[in-house]
């Protein structure tokens, strides 16, 4: 087992260079840079650029320098834990980000939390219950939650959020609340807008989780061990509890790599439409304006979250399930 | 302070003015005279004052306080208090609080004439000689005095060193290529002197982005290789994780955008929130240099905080009634949705018109690289076919509801320059001229489907791209692609990104471009007439050929039609004129060249921009000109007149 680890963890290293080399790459690839989408965002608005003034920026930021030698500055720094410097914030990267993640994970866990609790009753329900009206209805529900596009569900929301409760549009606290310190009715109002971004985005997550548990349960309901179980006896609930349900659980499991990544950077669509201070809308302004470092640093972070996720997602199925071996190409 | 109140004989005197020779070198706050008049302060600062940490309002103004006289401008002097609330989509548009403050040198009144703000008068000589006078007394938001050391600081250390300005002093400050003679007359005295007249000096210290010729000298010489001892800096540098000093003073320094809320500044508000946030508070200026009538110090409200959100939910947060004054990333087609909503909540919509020359125009690129499509954009008959094929009724009664004004790309008739004629020159829709037009060129062979063909067999459709940034350019668009297929044309409207789009232009890959016309069309004789003769590769009609101007024909084309030619000519005669009269006829003939030349195929102007206004919030004009330039968009409305009237505001 310690072996397999530890030849996980080596296979981690050539991935990630791949990956760092690749973002770099794919940010390079349209034309221009940060510089001029900022020239012709001043345009836009009527103002002059200076184009003596866009190429000393340049010149400050290194961009006179070939790729390769960027990256490599970039790459360097990384691993001395410097994510690099934002222009559009004139900040490091580092303490951007770090800004919204407390943010980003709160939402985060109360997704994952909500589409817990919603999709394992019904799920199990409904795999117990196989094509009663209980199932139906339910699925059904699941299935609207996942076809529904997220942004329009987020302005539906927001929209009758606010004329019915008063609740401001957009944001996770009310304007008022802005720049104060925590308090009750701080939080009171960071509660009475958490729901919205927590519904919509677990609604597509609810809908999938309820039809894969479903599916593997059913599977798992029609096995001989099941059934044998049941005919000597055992309450329905036990049985159920005893071994289909774990063995249904293994998507869930490896679904865990997956999540890491996802709690750090949110739903970004939907954080976008509800103008969320997230990373997600970071993010995806970042790509935009081609500030490559926040872009590629954070983008960085979460393939370093995904492979860290993926591993310990391997080695609960390795634990949960004996049936997988860790040697299976060795032993054959 | 004591010296001057001891009434000084002449004996006294003069030694007080060698006294006062001797000591301008050193550091020390000026002498003020307190402003005399009443002055009632904001109980905002009552507490600091009564703590004495902060003086008294009289001691914190200048000795010769800029009066605004309200009741004098049909509007209503106010009181104390409150909080203007903002919305903005990103984190750059904290710069809109230079604009909303607009305070400058000098700076455009009602009448678009230039006067003094900052300055307390400003003094013109044979229009090359200027001797800027500040006002006794003047103090940075931080207390620290603001005399013409700032001046010399900015010119010597800033606008002539290599490593803050590698390209030299701005434009504004060269006249026939040459900077100025810089002088300091006193601590309140400057004179910038050239050999040549230098008529953009004047407006561009007026501009919505002004060129400043001073910065906070007493906080940035700290950061300055010159001022500042080597280890402290070395020091700040390692702190700021910058390269070195000349970044660190770059990055403290900017003046327009207020993101380093330690820089003095002299805007009626001052940041207090650094980067980044979600949300932006500004707090009262307490050494604000203006007054009203009775003697109040402005600006009224205590307070404006930004709120920083996605920049399409802004008209419905807007709804939500989360603004007190708000119109940017607010568009015409959000009105009725705003007017609606304005009846369930406490605010206004009030409806000003835009400032441009062309709120939406046609941009033939007469330096695209296909030689068949150059040569045809730069065929005046088929620039001028273009123009009267489109109906411009149409556009305006669709999308505008009729509210614009059906004009092209020139003046508008709130400028002393407008002239009906040229506003009007082929802006009827007359699709047989169009097509008597397209033939006389030989366009006259047609395909099947009734598209003029090229010689080369080729049919006569395009793409004309926009930048993609609003809807109802497509949706403008969509109209006139019937009014071009009446007269044999086919074109594809297609959005993509701004940059991309810009670039495509400026490679000359696209054919034409639908932009706005000129972003300031509420021209005087004394604005510089740059948007009508090539003088930047922003310029969509002639990229190549402005980006040849601009860079002194490094880059770039040199112009190569006589008209343009001519333009360029009668803009550089502009730059070194010297009387209004030589710059009001300049800019006539420029005009008119063109309106005549079609470079630019303006479709509608004047169209409407909401502004949602709280019912609690005063003195906000019922009509106005919303632009960049010359009004900073609100900011020549002085939002720091603007008041609540609500039972909280102290009187």
């Amino acid at each position: 087992m310690i072996r397999y680890i530890l030849k996980r963890i080596l296979i981690m290293i050539p991935t990630l260079i791949v990956t760092s080399a690749l973002i770099f790459t794919v940010i390079n690839l349209p034309e221009g840079d940060y510089f001029e989408t900022l020239a012709a965002e001043m345009q836009a608005q009527g103002e002059k650029a200076d184009m003596s003034r866009i190429e000393f920026l340049k010149k400050e930021y290194g961009f006179d320098k070939p790729p390769v030698e960027r990256y490599v500055r970039w790459v360097a720094g990384l691993l001395q834990g410097d994510m690099g410097y934002s222009f559009e914030y004139q900040r490091p990267v580092r303490e951007i980000v770090g800004d919204r993640l407390i943010l980003t994970m709160m939402v985060s866990f109360a997704t994952i939390i909500f589409t817990w609790v919603v999709a394992f009753p019904i799920g199990i329900y409904s795999a117990t219950h196989q094509y009663s009206w209980g199932d139906y209805g339910l699925t059904f529900l699941g299935l609207v939650g996942l076809a529904v596009p997220h942004f329009l569900l987020a302005l539906v929301f927001m929209y009758f959020a606010n004329i019915w409760f008063g609740t401001s549009i957009g944001g996770l606290v009310d304007p008022a609340y802005l720049n104060q310190p925590m308090s009750w009715a701080k939080l009171k109002s960071v509660l009475e807008h958490l729901w919205i971004p927590v519904i919509i985005i677990g609604a597509g997550g609810t809908a999938g989780m309820i039809r894969a548990l479903r599916a593997n349960l059913l599977d798992e309901l029609q096995k001989q061990y099941y059934v044998t179980a049941r005919a000597k006896g055992l309450p329905p609930g036990k049985a159920l509890r005893k071994y289909p349900l774990r063995m249904s659980l293994n998507f869930f499991i490896s679904d865990i790599g997956d999540i890491l990544p996802s709690i750090v950077s949110g739903a970004e669509v939907v954080a976008i439409v509800l103008s969320l201070q997230t990373t997600g809308p970071l993010l995806i302004r970042a790509l935009q304006s081609q500030d490559m470092y926040l872009a590629g640093s954070f983008l960085m972070f979460l393939s370093f979250l995904t492979v860290i996720g993926v591993l310990i997602s391997d080695i609960a199925l390795a634990i949960l399930d004996p049936r997988i071996r860790l040697q299976g190409a060795a032993t054959k | 302070m004591t010296q001057r109140r001891r009434h000084p004989t002449r004996r006294t005197a003069l030694l007080l003015g060698t006294a006062a020779l001797a000591g301008a070198s050193l550091p020390r706050p000026s002498r003020a005279a307190p402003f005399s008049g009443p002055v009632i302060d904001s109980p905002f600062f009552a507490e600091r004052v009564a703590a004495g940490t902060l003086p008294q309002a009289a001691a914190r103004l200048p000795a010769n306080p800029r009066i605004i006289d309200l009741a004098q401008r049909g509007r209503q002097p106010g009181r104390h208090g409150g909080n203007i609330r903002l919305l903005m989509g990103d984190q750059r548009d904290i710069r809109m609080m230079t604009l909303y403050g607009y305070t400058r040198l000098m700076v455009y009144d009602d009448n678009l004439e230039l006067v003094p703000d900052i300055l307390e008068s400003c003094d013109v000589e044979e229009g090359r000689i200027f001797t800027l006078k500040l006002r006794e007394g003047h103090r940075w938001s931080d207390g620290s005095p603001f005399t013409s050391e700032d001046f010399r600081y900015w010119w010597e250390d800033i606008a002539n060193n290599k490593r803050l300005s590698p390209g030299g002093p701005p434009q504004a400050l060269l006249s026939a290529g040459e900077p100025p003679v810089f002088e300091i007359l006193s601590e309140r005295e400057i004179r910038y002197s050239w050999r040549v007249p230098n008529p953009v000096f004047l407006p561009a210290l007026a501009g919505a982005q002004p060129t400043y010729l001073f910065m906070p000298s007493g906080y940035l010489k700290q950061f300055h290789e010159k001022h500042a001892p080597k280890h402290e800096l070395a020091q700040r540098v390692k702190e700021h994780r910058v390269r070195d000093w000349g970044a660190l003073h770059e990055r403290l320094s900017r003046m327009y955008r207020p993101e380093n809320p330690k820089l003095p500044t002299l805007e009626p508000w001052r940041s207090t929130t650094p980067l980044p946030a979600e949300q932006f508070v500004f707090e009262r200026n307490p050494y604000f240099h203006r007054v009203d009538e009775n003697g109040r110090q402005l600006p009224y409200a205590d307070q404006v905080t930004i709120t920083i959100g996605t920049s399409a939910l802004v008209p419905a947060k807007t709804a939500a009634g989360e603004a007190d004054l708000q119109a940017r990333y607010i568009r015409f087609d959000n009105y009725t949705f705003l007017k609606e909503a304005s009846k369930r909540m406490n605010f206004d919509v009030k409806l000003w018109k835009r400032a441009e020359g062309a709120y939406f125009a046609l941009l033939p690129n007469l330096n695209a690289i296909d030689p068949v499509w150059r040569d045809l954009n730069r065929d005046i008959r088929y620039r001028q076919a273009i123009s009267v094929a489109i109906s411009r009724k149409d556009v305006n009664k669709v999308i505008f509801f009729g509210l614009a004004r059906e004009s092209g790309n020139t003046a508008l008739p709130e400028s002393p320059l407008y002239d009906a004629r040229l506003a009007e020159l082929w802006t009827q829709h007359d699709p047989a001229l169009a097509n008597r037009l397209l033939d006389e060129i030989g366009l006259t062979k047609r395909d099947d489907d009734g598209i003029r063909l090229f010689p080369d067999g080729r049919r006569l459709e395009f793409t004309i791209e926009t930048a993609g940034e609003s809807t109802e350019e497509t949706d403008i668009l969509d109209l006139l692609k019937q009014d071009f297929i009446d007269v044999g044309i086919k074109i594809y409207p297609r959005s993509t990104q701004r940059d991309v789009f810009r670039r495509r232009i400026l490679a000359g890959q696209t054919v034409m471009s639908a932009w706005a016309g000129m972003d300031n069309a509420l021209v005087t004789s004394d604005m510089e007439p740059d948007a009508l003769a090539p003088t930047s590769s922003a310029q969509f009609q002639w990229p190549r050929w402005g980006q040849f101007i601009e860079s002194g024909g490094r880059e770039g084309e040199r112009p190569a039609l006589a008209e343009v030619n001519e333009l360029v000519r009668l803009y550089e005669e502009w730059r070194v004129s010297s009387t209004r009269d030589q710059r009001r006829a300049i800019w006539h003939k420029m005009l008119a060249i063109n309106a005549e030349q079609l470079f630019t195929i303006g479709v509608i102007n004047s169209t409407l921009q909401p502004i949602v206004v709280s019912n609690d919030l005063r003195n906000v004009p019922e009509k106005g000109l919303y632009s960049f330039e010359p009004g900073a968009f609100i900011g020549r409305y002085m939002p720091d007149t603007f008041w609540f009237d609500r039972p909280e505001t102290k009187a």
